[in-house]
């Protein structure tokens, strides 16, 4: 197996150093390709309050590649599926090398504050999203306390 | 249909991706004659396809993309690249020597770094510029 990257190395070693509020992204002690995340919900959004955790994966490919990232905590958000998965330009087409896990992670957080029914993932929460935005919200303040602050978490 | 990406010349050797795992290691020894190796290519950022088994539409985008690398200008760090002294896609300090690629958008990388990042999006990484409208853009005002 090849050997890390340099960049990988020095982007570990950089959000060790000087983390993101609200952000933490541990590697694996078993693959260095591999993180575990946790995201605090963004004050202000139905998610304040919740811990949720993901997983960020870095592809041989990457950087020319984006990272693999996926919503392991189940989370009520139009652009985020059941599965975890993430609608999010800059995981896809908009991808660029001078991305970064740090600036990845800092996007994730920015969409738990806008979410997006106008470009879903998560069909029918999108729908409910539109329909009727208390409601989803309520929603997703509810799913945030039943498995965003559980013990565990 | 012949296949003329399949075996590429010196020229363009430098823009493929992953040539540099084709420098001989010692400890390994000769690879089997029968495995042939073909070059991976990415006609889209995403997709990843040995040149076997390109279209030829994409075969066609490919040597077209490899021109147009071939006309940005290149040089050698000498240490008078101003602001900012690291490759973002490396993440790496340029060091005195490596060979560099400009962009029309005045952003710099490693030649190595930036061309296997064209070969997949003809974007500039830092600014999201499109390269082939700067490159037009240059050449209307010169």
């Amino acid at each position: 197996m090849a050997g890390l990257p340099r960049r990988i190395i020095k982007e570990t070693q950089r959000l060790m150093a000087e983390p993101v509020q609200g952000i933490s992204a541990v590697p694996d002690e078993s693959n260095s390709r591999y993180f575990h995340v946790v995201v605090s919900g963004p004050a202000d959004s139905p998610y304040e309050g919740g811990v949720f955790n993901l997983e960020l994966f870095l592809p041989e490919e990457y950087p020319m590649s984006a990272p693999k990232v996926r919503f392991m905590t189940k989370i009520y958000h139009p652009n985020i599926d059941r599965l975890g998965r993430i609608c999010l330009d800059i995981l896809k087409d908009k991808w660029s090398p001078a991305l970064q896990i740090r600036t990845v992670l800092l996007s994730i957080q920015a969409l738990l504050s806008a979410p997006n029914p106008d470009d879903p993932l998560a069909n029918d929460v999108a729908e409910q999203w539109k329909i009727n935005e208390m409601q989803a919200i309520h929603t997703a303040k509810q799913w945030t306390k039943e498995f965003a602050m559980g013990p565990g978490q | 249909m012949g296949n003329c990406l399949k075996t590429p010349t010196t020229d363009d050797i430098s823009l493929l991706r992953g040539n540099d795992s084709q420098e001989s290691d010692p400890n390994l020894g000769p690879p089997p004659p029968y495995q042939e190796r073909v070059p991976v290519y990415h006609p889209s950022p995403n997709v990843s396809r040995p040149a076997n088994q390109l279209t030829e539409e994409e075969q066609i985008k490919i040597a077209k993309r490899l021109g147009l690398i071939s006309h940005l200008p290149t040089g050698v760090y000498d240490g008078s690249v101003k602001k900012g002294k690291e490759c973002v896609i490396c993440m790496c300090d340029f060091v005195l020597g490596d060979s560099l690629r400009f962009l029309p958008c005045m952003h710099t990388y490693h030649k190595k770094c930036i061309d296997d990042w064209l070969m997949r999006a003809f974007i500039c990484p830092s600014c999201m510029e499109p390269v082939d409208a700067a490159l037009l853009t240059t050449y209307e005002s010169s």
